[in-house]
């Protein structure tokens, strides 16, 4: 591990109308390890991602991706910079095969000008079938390999988390950021999904995952932060998170929750 | 002095008619979000329906007008339940039941080339071809009716969407389409209500200018970019506002044709010109929608 | 299409057919090329990138118009005029297209809905320069070199346009932008996310269709040899939408078959129903939009996945 963070998050905050939905938030993420981010519904987990993912301007604070001023950039710009990330509900292109999905995230690094694609250029026709290479290498990475032509309306909800995964893997990103990646998989899907992260990880990728599962990202994490109404209350490694009693606090409606984890 | 309040009553008049339009595409966009291409052609229909009825068969206006009107709600109705509602079930794309409607556009326009032929055929005004001069303010009888029962229109709407359950299960579902069903209001019979009444709303002002300007096949579209016009400038949110928009159109317009040194071909820019500067500043219209209330 | 040679032997085919064509044949053959070229370019736009508009026409007959006014009111020489007229293509298609993309959906097809209705108002007002209502007439294709290409050999210059036209199209699809457009058509959030700016996709997307248009106008222009306002107005626009609906909208064989269809469609009606082909057109899109939405080429591709699956079923 290199030694200035990849990711510096000070001070982000955000506000929606009357409603601080983020406060004061600083953290640091790194390359090669799997940072944790859980707290109770309304913490402000989802703001927080889709912050780091460009989908939201912050009211306040910096982002610094490689030590470089992230925050306020368009959303397209955030993949070019080498962050990926996937989506809660999955968003595949259906009008696209898996194959062609996958392609799609790598549309930064395609090093090809529009005028070689008309011209039809040997350097165009190398980008494409290295792209189309790529993306078959990543679908069997993450274990799509016989569905690669398939029809994306086709995959089960599973296998759609896993295009995703595939598909902003094609970014090449340095930062990976997963949103509540266990969300509707069966238990066997998790652990599949578990092992691909690992090896995202074991890769040299920051990877910052939300969750809501805290089975999941307990075994998974190697630090964790917990936000509670839109501020860091915690954070540690996931044995110092769970005897931390400011989290047994937050998380004392849901004390079944705690103990499964 | 006089010349300008003539100009004025014309201006209203005409901005009556596009606030009538623009209502028409409204009470079907709201509910439903689909954009209906083919109104203008419906004010073609209703202008036709006005000439056979009014023209040709002599029917007295009392009774041709609401009869018109009626025959335009099947109309709406009809198209609603032929091309939209089953799209709309089977879950197709919002762009598809639009693209019906630009084909509807053209069977509507042609069926009527086909039955009349391509000469306009004239249509009645409510009162005869008079002219009524109250004081200063001058203008046709016709104008004055159309004033008159714009006016009727938008405060019956804007009564209806306000006070009635019907209205109100109008604007929940034009709110949030879902919550609206959970809720039991039958989708299906709102949006076949739009239809009709958009319907109506667009045959009626169809027999109102065409006393005018006279029924003819390829008067739809014209009509069409008038309505859409006023509807982008007052706001889509709005029923207030659709009147509002025809109105500014229709001032700027025939103030422009006035008083402005460009030959009259070129005034036919102004709506579009309009329209075209609305879209980029400010395309949400002028009129805010409501917010939802507590 | 592929290969070179696949696009060599089809100019060859296409182009040989110009020369045993007689004279109404031969128009009739050229209006079919330009109206497939039009679709593909329309096709790109609207079904491979989602931009419903109805400018296309209007830079077909701004391509028109442009060459027409610049070789005979300017006389500028052809080639310098070609440059030319493309430059002004791409231009008006910048100016229309970076307001007109943040706009969502329905009011983009509003915004160029107006757009080519002003273009007909401005050209039926453009007095001597456009030739008002009557547009222009009475020119001829300017000479390069001593040589005026005429006949057969100007209907070879519009299969090589159709071609081209073609060529590009297919490289530009296949392409990282073929996918971009569609991803930005299917998910501009998720396209956003992947690294694809949805704006600038949209906006070259409108540029290089429009443009295309543009260059099928010049082409145009001397087939007639007569240019007026009602050809670039809106009837045609929604044929043209008319045209990639039906045929199949997102796929270039989609283009060509509803092109070829409704172009030659009412060549076969007209003994039927007269001037009146445009009903029938009407009644094919609403048909087609609520029982087969993929278009003619849906068809075709459901019929054969049919066949392959129960000739899977058959074998044991």
């Amino acid at each position: 591990m290199s030694s200035i963070a990849l990711l510096r998050v000070r001070g982000l905050s955000r506000r929606f109308g009357g409603l601080q939905a983020v406060a004061d938030l600083n953290f640091d993420a790194w390359s090669g390890e799997v940072l944790g981010v859980i707290g109770p519904n309304g913490a402000g987990k989802s703001t927080t991602f889709n912050m780091i993912a460009g989908a939201l301007t912050p009211s306040a604070g910096s982002i610094e991706f490689d030590g470089q001023r992230v925050d306020g950039l368009p959303t397209h710009a955030f993949a070019a910079r080498g962050i990926m990330r996937t989506f809660q509900h999955n968003k595949p292109f259906p009008s696209m095969s898996v194959l062609e999905n996958v392609m799609v995230g790598m549309h930064t690094r395609i090093a090809c000008s529009l005028w070689q694609v008309v011209a039809a250029t040997p350097a165009a026709k190398h980008a494409q079938a290295h792209a189309a290479k790529r993306a078959a290498e990543l679908i069997e990475f993450v274990g799509l390999k016989e569905w690669i032509d398939a029809d994306v309306a086709t995959l089960s909800f599973g296998q759609g988390r896993l295009l995703e995964i595939a598909r902003a893997l094609a970014g090449e990103p340095r930062l990976m950021l997963f949103d509540e990646p266990a969300a509707g998989l069966s238990p066997s899907e998790c652990l599949r999904l578990a092992d691909v992260i690992r090896a995202i990880a074991a890769r040299g990728i920051a990877v910052l995952l939300i969750e809501h599962d805290m089975r999941f990202l307990m075994s998974l994490a190697e630090r964790v932060i917990v936000l509670n109404f839109g501020r860091s209350i915690a954070e540690g490694t996931p044995d110092q998170i769970r005897v931390d009693p400011a989290v047994v606090e937050a998380y004392l409606g849901d004390l079944g929750a705690l103990s499964r984890a | 002095m006089r010349d300008l309040l003539e100009l004025t009553v014309s201006a209203l008049a005409s901005g009556c008619i596009y606030g009538l339009l623009a209502l028409a595409y409204l009470l079907m966009t709201r509910p439903t979000g689909i954009i209906n291409f083919a109104v203008g052609e419906w004010g073609m229909v209703g202008a036709f329906g006005g000439f056979v009825l009014l023209s040709a068969l002599e029917v007295p206006y009392a009774l041709g007008l609401p009869l018109v009107v009626l025959v335009m709600a099947a109309v709406g109705w009809g198209t609603e339940r032929l091309t939209v509602r089953p799209l709309v079930e089977r879950g197709a794309p919002v762009l598809a039941p639009i693209l019906a409607l630009l084909g509807m556009l053209v069977v509507f326009r042609e069926i009527v080339s086909v039955g009349f032929g391509p000469d306009p055929r004239p249509v009645p005004g409510a009162l005869g071809f008079g002219r009524l001069e109250l004081g200063l303010i001058a203008g046709s009888y016709q104008s004055f009716f159309i004033i008159g029962s714009t006016a009727l229109v938008f405060v019956g709407i804007w009564w209806f969407f306000e006070r009635t359950l019907t209205g109100r299960s109008f604007e929940a579902v034009a709110i949030d389409r879902r919550a609206a069903a959970l809720m039991g209001i039958n989708l299906a019979r709102v949006t076949a209500m739009a239809f009709a009444a958009g319907a109506m709303v667009a045959g009626f002002a169809g027999v109102l200018v065409a006393a005018n300007v006279s029924a003819h096949f390829m008067m739809g579209l014209p009509l069409a970019i008038q309505g859409f016009t006023a509807l982008v400038i007052g706001g889509v949110g709005r029923v207030e506002g659709a009147l509002l928009g025809g109105l500014i159109l229709a001032f700027t317009e025939q103030f422009i044709v006035r008083y402005a040194p460009i030959p009259a071909g070129l005034a036919m820019g102004v709506p579009l010109v309009l329209l075209i500067l609305f879209l980029l500043i400010r395309p949400t219209g002028l009129l805010k929608a409501r917010e939802a209330r507590a | 299409m592929k290969s070179l040679a696949g696009y060599f032997f089809a100019a060859v085919v296409l182009s040989a057919i110009a020369f045993v064509l007689g004279s109404y044949q031969t128009d009739v053959y050229r209006k079919l090329l330009l109206w497939i070229t039009l679709a593909l370019s329309y096709n790109f736009l609207f079904g491979v990138s989602g931009q419903v508009a109805f400018s296309h026409f209007t830079f077909y007959g701004i391509g028109a118009y442009s060459i027409v006014i610049l070789t005979t009111q300017l006389q500028w020489p052809l080639p310098l005029a070609i440059v030319a007229a493309v430059l002004i293509c791409v231009v008006a298609a910048l100016v229309v297209a970076i307001p007109a993309t943040r706009l969502e959906g329905f009011y983009l097809a509003l915004a160029t809905l107006a757009f080519a209705q002003l273009f007909v108002v401005l050209l039926n007002e453009g007095g001597s320069v456009t030739g008002g209502t009557g547009g222009l007439a009475n020119y001829r294709i300017p000479e390069i070199a001593g040589l005026r290409i005429t006949g057969p050999w100007y209907t070879i210059v519009i299969v090589v346009l159709m071609l081209g036209t073609l060529a590009v199209l297919w490289r530009l699809e296949r392409s990282h932008f073929g996918r971009a457009c569609r991803a930005v058509r299917d998910n501009p959030e998720a396209a956003a996310a992947m690294g694809v700016d949805p704006r600038r996709t949209r906006i070259v997307a409108y540029v290089i269709s429009s443009a295309l248009a543009g260059l099928a106008g010049m082409v145009y222009a001397f087939v007639d040899n007569t240019v007026n306002p009602v050809i670039f107005g809106l009837e045609n626009a929604f044929l043209l939408l008319f045209m990639v609906i039906i045929g199949g909208s997102g796929s270039h064989a989609g283009a060509v078959i509803g092109a070829v269809l409704l172009y030659l469609m009412p060549f076969v009606l007209s003994p039927l129903i007269g001037h009146h082909h445009a009903l029938v057109f009407g009644l094919v899109m609403v048909l087609a939009v609520l029982f087969q939405p993929q278009g003619l080429i849906g068809l075709w591709h459901s019929l054969r996945d049919r066949r392959a699956a129960s000739a899977g079923r058959s074998t044991p």
